[in-house]
C-alpha cells in the first residue's frame, strides 16, 4: 500500500512537472494556433544557459538565474521578431513546420554554443529529499511542483482577469477579430513566446536540479504535446488535472508494467494516451469544441 | 506552361507525364545516364547517388501525404524503419528473396500506418502530425521487445540475391535500386495524376467543397497516409539491403524532420519538389562532410565539431528562410524559368 501511495504521488510529482511543459505549448497554441513543439528544446537550451550563468556568478547564483531569465525572454522576442512576425496569417502548415525548423535551430545553437557532453546541471534547489511521513520526494520536483502550481493559477487569472491577459484570449479566438478591436496580433504572440521560454526555462530547473543535463532531456517537450492535447490545447487550468493524470498514469506504469516489458513502457504511455484522446475526444478534457469533422 | 503548339486532344493526351518529342529524348539521356553512372563515376558518388535514392522515396511518400494531402507526418523514418525491420526479419528468418520481402515490408508499413492514420483523419486540423509522432516513439519500443527482430543488436541479412546473381558490390546494388527507385517514382507520378491524386489535392485545398463533390474525405486522407508510408516502407526494405544491418539508432525524429525540410526546399505539392529537395539538402550535408574537416584545419580556432553541429543551424534557418521567402519551394522558382524561356522573347 505504500508502494502504491508512493508511486501515486510521484506520479503527481511528475506530473506538475509535465503540466508547466504543457503550459508553455498551451500558451503559444492560444497566441495563434501555432503547436509549439519546441518546447523540449527550449528546456534544454534554457538549461544550458541556467547552467552557465549561475556558474558564473557561483557566489551570487540568483544574478545568474536573473540573467538568464533576462536572455531567455530575449530569445522568446527573437523567436517572433525574426520568424512568426512575417508569416503571421500563413497556412497552419506553414506556422507547423517553423515550430519543427525551431526543433533544429534551437538544438544547433546549443550543440554549437555548448557542445554534446552532458554537464552537471547546478542545484539550486536543496539536494535532499523531502520527507512527509513514510513518503520520501525529490526536492526539486516537490518545490518546483508546488510552484507550478501557482504558476498555473497565476496564469490563470492573468488571462481572465487583467487587460493584457483578456487581450491574449482574444487573439487566441481569432484573429482577425481580434485586429478589428485594435489588439495587436504580433505584440500577443511575442508575449507567448517571451512566456513560454520562461516557462521553459523554470522547467529546466525542476527537472534537472541538480542532475546531469543532456541533450535528450529535450524528450520531455514531447511528453509535454501529450499532456497539453490531453488537457485541451486552448486550456490553461486544465494542464493541471491533466499533467496529473498522465504523471500518475506513467508511475503507475513505471511501478507495476516496466518489470514485465523490460521497462519503455512508461517512456511510451504519454503518447498512448495521446492516441486515445485523439480517438474519444480530439478537443480534450477542457477545450474549446471547435473539432469539426469532415 | 506547356510548349508552344502541344495541346491535349483526348484525356489520355492530358494526362501524359512525357508531352513532347524533346521531353522524350530528355528523359531517355538521363536514363541512360543514371544507368551508366558506375561506369564513370568512382564508388564514393555511387553510394551518395544510392542514399538519395533511398531517401528520396521516403520523401516522395511524404510528398505524397504532406504535400498532396496536406496531413503532416512527422514519423516518416519510424515508417521506415518498420519496413527497414520486416524486410530484415523475413529475409533474415525466411530467407526469402528480396522481391518478395521488399514489398512484403512496404505492405506491412502501410498496415501499420492504418492505425495511426484512423484516429487523426476523422477530425479536421493537424492530429495526424501528433498520432505519427506518437508513432515515432511507440516504434523502437515495440522493435526492441518484439521476439526475433535482434533486441538493441538489431538485424542483420545476407545479400540480395535473384538467381545466381547476388547483389554485393555497391554498383551491382546501385542497379538494383536504381530500378526499384526509378519504378517506384512513376508509380508516384501515375498516383498523383489520376483520380486519387487530384482528390488529395482537393481534400488539401477544401475538405469541405471535396465532400460536396462526392469525395470521401476521411477514405482519402487516411489513404494518402497510407500511400506515404508505402513509399516509406519501400525505401526503409532498400535501406535493409543496402546496410545489410538494421538497427532503430538508424530511424530517429531528425531524420523524419529532414524529411519534411526537403519537401519544403523542393516545393510542396511536387514529385519532382520531393526529389529536388533531397538531391539539394543531401547533397548540402555531403558537402559540409567533405568540406568540414578541411574548414576545420584551415581554422583550426573555430574547431572540428562546430561545422557539423552548425548543420543543425543551417537547416532550420534553410526551412523557415523558404517558409518566409518563398513557401513553394525551389520547383516553382523552376517553373517560372521554364515558362520564361518557352515564352521567350514574349512577355506572356
Amino acid at each position: 500500500m505504500i508502494g502504491f501511495l508512493q508511486w501515486t504521488f510521484s506520479g503527481v510529482l511528475i506530473g506538475l512537472l509535465y503540466a508547466l511543459i504543457a503550459l508553455g505549448l498551451v500558451v503559444v497554441w492560444r497566441s495563434g494556433r501555432i503547436v509549439n513543439l519546441a518546447q523540449g528544446e527550449i528546456v534544454v537550451f534554457g538549461g544550458f544557459v541556467i547552467g552557465t550563468f549561475t556558474l558564473l556568478f557561483s557566489q551570487v547564483w540568483w544574478v545568474g538565474l536573473l540573467i538568464s531569465f533576462g536572455l531567455l525572454a530575449l530569445v522568446g522576442v527573437l523567436v517572433e521578431r525574426g520568424i512568426f512576425r512575417p508569416i503571421v496569417g500563413q497556412p497552419l502548415l506553414s506556422l507547423f513546420m517553423v515550430t519543427i525548423a525551431l526543433i533544429l535551430v534551437f538544438r544547433g545553437v546549443t550543440l554549437v554554443t555548448w557542445g554534446a557532453e552532458p554537464r552537471s546541471f547546478p542545484t539550486i534547489f536543496p539536494a535532499e529529499m523531502v520527507n512527509l511521513g513514510p513518503f520520501g520526494f525529490d526536492s526539486a520536483l516537490f518545490w518546483g511542483g508546488i510552484v507550478s502550481l501557482l504558476l498555473v493559477v497565476a496564469l490563470t487569472l492573468f488571462f481572465e482577469r487583467t487587460k493584457w491577459g483578456l487581450r491574449l484570449s482574444a487573439v487566441a479566438e481569432d484573429h482577425q477579430v481580434a485586429e478589428a478591436l485594435g489588439i495587436s496580433v504580433t505584440t500577443a504572440i511575442m508575449l507567448a513566446w517571451i512566456i513560454a521560454a520562461l516557462l521553459g526555462g523554470f522547467a529546466s530547473i525542476v527537472f534537472l536540479n541538480g542532475k546531469t543535463l543532456t541533450l535528450m532531456a529535450s524528450m520531455i517537450g514531447f511528453r509535454g504535446v501529450a499532456v497539453a492535447i490531453l488537457a485541451g490545447l486552448e486550456s490553461v487550468r486544465g494542464v493541471l488535472l491533466a499533467g496529473i493524470i498522465v504523471g500518475i498514469c506513467e508511475s503507475w506504469a513505471r511501478g507495476y508494467i516496466d518489470p514485465y516489458t523490460g521497462g519503455g513502457m512508461s517512456e511510451i504511455l504519454p503518447f498512448l494516451i495521446m492516441v486515445g484522446v485523439i480517438i474519444w475526444r480530439p478537443q480534450g478534457l477542457f477545450g474549446w469544441k471547435i473539432i469539426e469533422r469532415v | 506552361m506547356l510548349p508552344c503548339g502541344t495541346y491535349p486532344r483526348t484525356y489520355n493526351e492530358d494526362k501524359a507525364i512525357v508531352r513532347t518529342r524533346l521531353q522524350w529524348l530528355l528523359l531517355l539521356l538521363f536514363l541512360i545516364l543514371l544507368f551508366t553512372a558506375p561506369l564513370f563515376l568512382p564508388t564514393r558518388y555511387i553510394g551518395i547517388i544510392i542514399m538519395m535514392a533511398i531517401i528520396c522515396l521516403a520523401v516522395i511518400g511524404l510528398q505524397i501525404t504532406t504535400g498532396y494531402a496536406g496531413q503532416i507526418n512527422i514519423g516518416q523514418a519510424a515508417f521506415m524503419g518498420t519496413g527497414a525491420y520486416v524486410t530484415a526479419y523475413l529475409a533474415h528468418h525466411f530467407e526469402l528473396p528480396f522481391w518478395l520481402t521488399v514489398p512484403a515490408g512496404g505492405a506491412a508499413t502501410a498496415l501499420v500506418s492504418v492505425i495511426f492514420g484512423f484516429p487523426a483523419a476523422r477530425v479536421k486540423g493537424l492530429y495526424l502530425a501528433l498520432t505519427s509522432l506518437a508513432f515515432m516513439f511507440i516504434f523502437p519500443f515495440i522493435f526492441l521487445r518484439l521476439p526475433g527482430f535482434g533486441g538493441t543488436e538489431g538485424l542483420s541479412i545476407k545479400p540480395a540475391a535473384l538467381g545466381p546473381v547476388t547483389f554485393v558490390g555497391t554498383t551491382s546494388l546501385y542497379y538494383l535500386i536504381m530500378v526499384v527507385s526509378v519504378l517506384m517514382v512513376f508509380f508516384a507520378y501515375s498516383i498523383v495524376r489520376s483520380r486519387i491524386g487530384r482528390a488529395f489535392t482537393a481534400v488539401r485545398d477544401a475538405d469541405n467543397a471535396a465532400e460536396i463533390l462526392g469525395i470521401n474525405v476521411f477514405y482519402y486522407k487516411t489513404m494518402a497516409f497510407v500511400i506515404g508510408t508505402f513509399f516509406a516502407g519501400i525505401a526503409g526494405g532498400l535501406w535493409a539491403y543496402y546496410f545489410r544491418f538494421v538497427n532503430t539508432e538508424q530511424f530517429t525524429l531528425f531524420h523524419s524532420i529532414w524529411f519534411l525540410g526537403m519537401i519544403i526546399v523542393g516545393g510542396m505539392g511536387s514529385i519532382l519538389g520531393a526529389i529536388i529537395g533531397t538531391v539539394g539538402l543531401r547533397g548540402l550535408e555531403e558537402l559540409i562532410t567533405y568540406l568540414g574537416p578541411i574548414l576545420a584545419e584551415t581554422l583550426p580556432f573555430i574547431g572540428g565539431k562546430v561545422w557539423f553541429a552548425g548543420m543543425n543551424i543551417l537547416l532550420g534557418a534553410v526551412i523557415i528562410l523558404f517558409i518566409i521567402f518563398e513557401p513553394r519551394g525551389i520547383v516553382h522558382r523552376w517553373n517560372i524559368l521554364k515558362a520564361t524561356y518557352r515564352l521567350w522573347p514574349f512577355p506572356y
